[in-house]
Parts: structure tokens; sequence; C-alpha cells
């Protein structure tokens, strides 16, 4: 158990803070970006997570859900979730506008284990709506690039326009630090310049891996984590390396409403993160 | 709420009323209801009524002629969502308990014999969305108070109804009943929708359906339990059939069949 | 720990004097219907003559539907209105050791305050009892105490031994300290020896708890699954019943008049429908069998995996409800090969096969 507390309202991890809206603006058709402040600023710049927790949202009369913190811990302050239209809640949070409070608890999960990732390769790959958690491992190493080896990115989309933070992504293709390969299935657009092919065509492009010294971070629809473990398995990384992180319904996340178990793991206590190791030994994760 | 208020109309078919009827009986909440959105139709409550554009219309009753059938259709034409509202139009209530065509025309024949209606022709009981597309259902035989509210103030405030599944004896339990159908009794709790509080088994009567067949129950296994209590296979599906209306027509043609 | 001698005579003073400011609950019979818990305004209805109530003492700590605060859009309101001081007597061992597992669960890593307020609220005195054919404790270990009550009273006969389990205990002795026999005879003690020897020999039912983990495994992809998945009515009773079940849903119900919500927290059952559903409507449980072998991975493998003991106490209670007979007794004994005499088995063998 790695969890560690920094709930807002520690006497009641179940109360919620009020937050405000700072910026929202669509990211896809049917995704959007939200930047949130926690309405008390003593409590917005003591907010601490780590890359890979999450975060519960509350929306009045509509309800809560959990919700990947896409932001990075290195830029404290405002909070950043990538949010897909899917149920109530995200139809509510949808009809919002900038300036409008919610509710916020968290951080919540385990989290990337980074002190063990620090000083290794580390090779990111992601599809759809994975870059929500991602997206914060991403900027957290750019953000202390010295204290990480290679930085290898995939990323795949089914087309141009479903590419989140797609503008975002071909700018750090700029960057000489950072090895970053994007992927649609398929170009509706004839303007795509990177490649097109599902995200396991980009798998060649990674020359000379250091197995022993990469860890993987994956997340993706479910589809794509088939045929991306079995690449990064033909890479030789040891199992334990394979970090995938990974969603459920969950009503409280702090381990007591139960509807994120899977065998005897709460995902919200022991995940979201789990090694592909874990993902072998309990039936049921993926 | 800035915006303009909620066209609402209630409309009424062929049932007890039962349900327009409780939402008056939401005496405390009345004057909040009226306020919060504009009743533009509601023949129970005021004769002023409006046949315009509506946002919501709250239907209750089975279809049972062909005149309801038009005023269905016109309703669903000038709402933006419809919500069957109560057991009748949701699967058709009790007087849809003849799904068989011949069986009803007979049984109509004995009641009525050889009238010509005039004022309009009757048809097979049927609830309203074997006509017209239903966006929310509120079962209930009548509906509860609770659950009106909770689905008029989710709606009103733009989000929609939480959907539940769950059986009676859900309820039951919080209830602390004994189970009845442990007990050997004829209790159809297990493939009812839950939301009456349990009430007939709270006073040790076994539930008979009233509130409509849940669409996710495993009515075989209860089929056959009940067997094995000893009740006789008509029965059981003459009990289940009470409130099912058209609902379970393919599980009666089913039922029995997987027996060697 | 302290063993003091109580008459019969002066169980109801006892309890009188100390429920004078403080709600006392103990079983009572339903009419038409077997016992509940409930708040005790005449002594009369007590009946310590019961084997397990309807539902677990898990109710009167986080009721099955209960409000945790009022929101609005700035400001949330704490709801402990569930919590008051209260004296829960004629509870048996296997639900203490429910309590006992109930409050590692809601302690762990976060602390659930719903369930500790009232726990802290509630003075436990513990009623020993007598195994019917339903009761497996002696199998889940529970049918013994050692912790989690303040009080224990122990029946035999004539008179109680009364166990003192802590400082409250010791305290509510003191208010009435002259009603109690500090002197155990050594007839008391033959008396207590020879109820134990013959209560531990009354036990009809046993099931090895220990192989379960390894079964579990192993039969994780058994027919028996499917057999039970399609005699199961899903109504979550076995689960509402269980004094070790904690899973809850969350409802945001909006106040008419105002811009409010009332948040409210009500059970969850594992073995429903809705409970694997995700938002847009995915259900990655679909199947009553899966559901089921969730929930009997918690009853006869994780808990044992983890902690050693399995998280079912023995109380019997899924037996006495389920009605296709989906019970502890009969998972168990199937999985440890035993063929089992079931409705579930029967309509496997005569409508499915």
């Amino acid at each position: 158990m790695s969890v560690e507390k920094n709930e807002l309202n520690p006497n009641n991890p179940f109360l919620p803070e009020p937050a405000r809206i700072v910026r929202m603006y669509p990211l896809t058709d049917d995704v959007k970006f939200f930047q949130v402040r926690i309405a008390d600023m003593e409590k917005a710049l003591a907010f601490k997570y780590c890359v890979g927790q999450f975060a519960m949202l509350s929306v009045l009369g509509a309800g809560e859900a959990p919700f990947s913190i896409s932001s990075t811990p290195s830029r404290p302050g405002l909070l950043e979730f990538c949010i897909r239209k899917a149920g109530t809640v995200t139809e509510a949070l949808f009809k919002l506008k900038e300036n409008d409070l919610i509710g916020i608890r968290g951080p919540y999960g385990n989290g990337f284990p980074v002190e063990k990732i620090k000083g290794k390769d580390v090779l990111i790959v992601m599809g759809g709506l994975g870059v929500a958690p991602l997206r914060s491992v991403l900027l957290y190493c750019l953000d202390n690039r010295d204290q990480f080896r290679r930085v290898i990115l995939l990323h795949g989309a089914k087309k141009p326009s479903e590419m989140i933070f797609r503008e975002e992504f071909l700018d750090l293709k700029q960057r000489e630090d950072l090895e970053c390969y994007l992927a649609v299935d398929e170009d509706d657009t004839k303007e795509w310049k990177e490649n097109v092919g599902v995200v396991t065509t980009l798998f060649p492009k990674i020359n000379d891996i250091n197995p022993e010294n990469t860890f993987s971070l994956v997340c993706g629809p479910p589809v794509m984590y088939k045929f991306v473990l079995k690449e990064l398995v033909k890479l030789n990384i040891p199992k334990d390396q394979i970090l995938m992180t990974l969603e459920r319904r969950m009503k409280c996340g702090v381990g007591k409403c139960g509807h994120c178990a899977i065998d005897y793991i709460y995902t919200c206590l022991d995940g979201p993160v789990f090694t592909y190791w874990d993902i072998i030994h309990m039936r049921e994760l993926i | 709420m800035n915006q303009e208020k909620l066209k609402i109309g209630i409309y009424e078919l062929t049932g007890c009323a039962g349900d327009a009827l409780l939402i008056l009986d939401c005496e405390k909440e009345l004057i909040d209801i009226f306020n919060a959105v504009d009743i533009q139709s509601f023949l129970m409550a005021k004769s002023d009524n409006i046949e315009g554009e509506l946002d919501v219309a709250l239907v209750e009753g089975s279809v049972t002629t062909e005149k309801e059938i038009e005023e269905l259709k016109d309703i669903r034409k000038r709402a933006k969502l419809v919500v069957a509202l109560g057991l009748c139009a949701t699967v058709g209530g009790i007087q849809a308990r003849f799904g068989d065509r011949e069986e009803w025309e007979e049984n109509y024949k004995k009641v009525y014999g050889d009238i010509d209606m005039t004022h309009t022709r009757p048809v097979q009981s049927k609830p309203i969305d074997e006509y017209i597309e239903v966006d929310y259902y509120l079962p209930g035989c009548p509906i509860e108070k609770e659950q009106f509210l909770n689905f008029f103030t989710r709606f009103l405030k733009g989000n929609p109804p939480e959907k539940s599944q769950n059986p009676v004896c859900v309820t039951c339990k919080y209830n602390e009943n004994d189970c009845l159908l442990k007990k050997g009794v004829l209790c159809l709790g297990p493939v009812t929708s839950d939301g009456c509080g349990s009430i007939c088994i709270n006073h040790n009567l076994p539930c008979i359906g009233c509130w409509g067949p849940l669409d996710v129950a495993n009515r075989t296994a209860e089929f056959y339990l009940l067997q094995e209590k000893g009740y006789d296979v008509e029965e059981i599906k003459k009990k289940m059939a009470n409130f099912s209306g058209t609902k379970i027509a393919e599980f009666f043609k089913k039922v029995g069949k997987e027996k060697r | 720990m302290r063993v003091i001698k109580l008459s019969k005579e002066n169980l109801f003073p006892f309890l009188e004097v100390i429920s004078e400011k403080t709600g006392l609950w103990a079983p009572v019979r339903k009419p038409n219907s077997g016992h509940v818990f409930k708040e005790i305004d005449d002594f009369a209805q007590i009946d310590l003559d019961y084997t397990r109530t309807i539902l677990p003492p898990k109710k009167i700590f986080l009721p099955p539907s209960f409000n945790m605060f009022k929101a609005s859009k700035n400001n949330y309101e704490e709801d402990f209105s569930h919590v008051s001081p209260k004296i829960l007597f004629g509870i048996h061992p296997c639900d203490i050791h429910g309590l006992l597992i109930m409050d590692r669960f809601y302690s762990y890593v976060f602390d659930d305050p719903y369930y500790s307020k009232a726990r802290d609220n509630t003075l436990i005195l513990g009623h020993s009892c007598w195994p019917d054919e339903n009761c497996l404790c002696k199998s889940t270990n529970t049918h013994i105490v050692e912790e989690g009550y303040d009080l224990f009273f122990t029946d035999l006969k004539d008179s109680y031994l009364v166990w003192i389990g802590s400082s409250k205990g010791d305290d509510l002795i003191r208010v009435k300290a002259e009603l109690f026999d500090e002197n155990i005879a050594e007839k008391d003690i033959q008396n207590f020896i020879q109820w134990r020897e013959e209560r531990d020999e009354a036990f009809q039912t046993e099931i090895n708890f220990s192989a379960m983990p390894d079964l579990m495994e192993l039969k994780y992809n058994d027919t028996l699954w499917e057999k039970l998945g399609d005699a199961c009515l899903a109504c979550g009773s076995c689960t509402n019943v269980c004094p070790t079940c904690n899973c809850y849903n969350v409802h945001d119900k909006p106040a008419l008049g105002e811009d409010s919500s009332q948040i409210v927290r009500c059970w969850d059952a594992c073995t429903l429908e809705n409970y694997s559903e995700v938002a847009g409507g995915e259900n990655f449980r679909k199947k009553r069998s899966d559901r089921l072998k969730l929930w009997y991975t918690h009853k006869l493998q994780a808990y044992i995996s983890k902690y050693g003991k399995p998280s079912c106490v023995g109380c019997g209670r899924c037996i006495a409800t389920c009605p296709v007979d989906i019970n502890v007794k009969t998972v168990a004994h199937t999985l440890d090969g035993d063929k089992v005499d079931s409705f579930w088995n029967r309509f496997h063998e005569e409508v499915r096969k």
C-alpha cells in the first residue's frame, strides 16, 4: 500500500471542496479540457498529488465521478482534466461555464512510482483518452528532464481530429530531448504529415531499447492493450516495469464503496496504476 | 433558474388516473412544483389548458382506443421529451394482460356484444411505447411520491433521472421481512421493479407484481422455483401475467419448453 | 479481562439503569417474521431466544439509506444525524466478529467517519447463543469472542457470567455494581465448562474454510458458476443480510425549492444487475455468474489470503435467506467436491441440462 493521504478534508474524506473552473475548451468533438482551481487559495496551494493519481469531481444535482489528473504536480495551483462526455456527471460538466463552481475531492490512488522510474528510460504509449493520465507523467518528465534518461512518446488516435492535444504534441516534436511519434488510424484530412496506422506501427521507429533500464507506461482503450503489451514483451521489458492505469466505476475513491473491486483489489487504493504482472496475476483487470 | 420555465403537460389515457392524482397529492411540494415549471395542460388540476409545444409530456394510462392513438401521436409531436407515467403507460396495465389478439376479441365480444362504438373504436390495450418513442419510464401502480419528486427535481435541474434496475427484494430486505418465497409463498418480488417500499410484504402479503416486470429479472428461475414449491403452471403464469402487460410475452412463449 | 456474575432477575433492572439516557437496541421478534434489532421502549419486547436477526447489526451503524451531507454550490454541510449514543444488547459472537471486520475495513487507509462516529457511540453488550443447522461459526472460528465487546453475557440457565471487555464496560457495571456478584463459585465454572462443551457439540455443519482459497482458484472456470448464475434471482438478499458486506452507492437528490442537494448513501449489492455498470452504460459484470464469483471471491478467498481468516463469520444468514439455496454452505461444500441438495442444483439437472 503506497497511498499517501493528502485529502483536502482529513476529518471527512467524503466531503468535497468547492473549486472553480478557470478555463474550459473542447479538445475534440466529445472531449473537453478543464482547468480547475480550488476556491480556498490556501488549500489550492497545499494540494499535493503525484502523477497518475485521480480526483473525484462533482456537479451539484448530477453527482460525482472519478477523473485522472492531467496536469503535473511540478506546476502547482491549477489542476487539469481531459474529460469525455460519457454519462450524467460528464454531461453536467460539459454544460458548465468558466467561473462556475464544482466540487473536488482527492487526490486518490497510488499513482506512478516516479521515484523508481527516475534515472531510467521512459516509454509512454497512449491511445485515445489514455492521454488524460499520461499527460501528467509526460509533463512531469519534461519539467524534470535531467532526472530521466530517454523519454519516448508513442501516441495514437483514430483520426487527426480525434487526437487529444494534437497541436501540443506536434509542437513537442520540435524538442530534441523527447522522441515523439504520432499516428492516426486513418487520415481523413489528407493534411496529416505524421504516421498513418495503429499505434503499434510506431514501435519499429524506436531504436536500441535497453529493456532492463526501461519503464513503459501505457494507457488507452481496452483494444489497444493487447497489441501494445505484445510489442512491449517482444522488446523484453520486464513485466513489472510495464505500468498501466485502469478505469473503473467508483463512488468513493477511498476504498469503501466497493464498486471498483476486482478480486480483492480495490482499484482506487491499490490502483489505478498496475503492472503487467498484476494484470496477468489478477483476472478481470482488463 | 434564469431561463424560461419548462413547459409541461400531464395527460391521462386509459387507467385509473392514480398517477396524476399522486402528483396532486404532493401537497407540501405542490406550490414549488407549480412555481418551478409552466404546467400547460393538466386536465385533472385545471381547466385553462393549452395544447401547444411542450418540453416534457408526462403520459399516464394505456392506449385502448383509436382516438387515444391519435392523441398520443399528437403529444409526441409537440413534446421534446415523453415520460411514461405509471404501470399502464409503461407496460399496458392489467387491461393488457390478454396479450393474445384472439383472446382479447373474444373477451371484448363477451362484455360488449355487437355494440357499434360511434365515439371511437376500441383497440387492444397497449403501453404507449407501442405507438411512440418514450424517453423515460416511471413505473408504479401508482407511482410513488419520492420517486416522482426525485425524477422531477433532477430533471428540472437538467440532469437525467437515475435508473434503477433493482427488484422489490432489495427494499424488502431493508425493511427486514423474512423471504416469503423461501417460506413457499407465491411472491413476485424478485421479478418486479422496486419502488413501492415493499408495502405488501411488510404486511405479510406476497408481492403481486404491480410495479411491473423488472426487465433484467431471472423469470425462468422464479418460474421453476414456484413450480417446485407446488404451484400449478397455469396459476404461476396467471399471477405473472396480471401486471406484466405486453412486456414479457416472449417469456411466456418460451417458458416450459426448456424442460426435457 | 474480568468475569462477574449476574443473576437473571437482575438483568432488566441493570438494562433499565444503563439505558436511562442512551437508546437500547436489542433483538425483537417481528410478527409473522424473524427477529430484528430494534430500539426498545418496553423490556418485555426483548427476545433473547433467537438465532439470527434478519439484518445484521451493520444497519445500526450505517443504515440502508442516510444523508452524508447537504451540498450547495459553495458549501458542504456534514450530516451525522444517524449517529446517536446507543447500547446494543444481545448481539451474538458471529456478529461481533462481523463488526471487527467492519472496523478494520472502515479504518483501512482512510477513516470513514460515518461508520467510526456511530461505532464510537455504541456500546456492545454481547450474548451467548446456541447453534441451529445453519450456523457455521465454529468452522469460521467466530463462535467465541475475545475482543470487540464492552460486556458479554454467557447464559448459564439461572445466571449470567458477564465478561467485562473494556473500560467503558467496566463503567457500566459500576453504575449499579450491587446487582453483580464478584465471586464466581467453582460450580459456576463447572457449569460454564459443561455449557461450552455441549454448545460446541451442537454444531451440525462444518466447512473447511482453509481449503477455500485454493479451491476458488482451481475452480475459477468450473461449471458451478454457470449453474449458480442460472438459478440466481439477483435479488441482492445474500449481500444485504451479510454482516461483512459493505458496498454502497451515492445519490445526489436535489431539493425542489432551492439550489442544494442531499447526498444520500445507500447500501448496494454486487449481486445486483446495475452494480458494475460504468459511465456510458457499459456493464462489465453483466452475467449473474460473474457477479456471484466476485461475491464468493470476497467471502471465501480474498480475506483468507490477506488476513488468514474468511470474511464469512458463519452467521448463516445467506442460508436462511436465499430462496434458491445459493449460500456459503452449498457453494463451499460443492467446491469441496460434495454433491449438495439445493434448488440451483436441481434446476440445472432438471431444466437446463
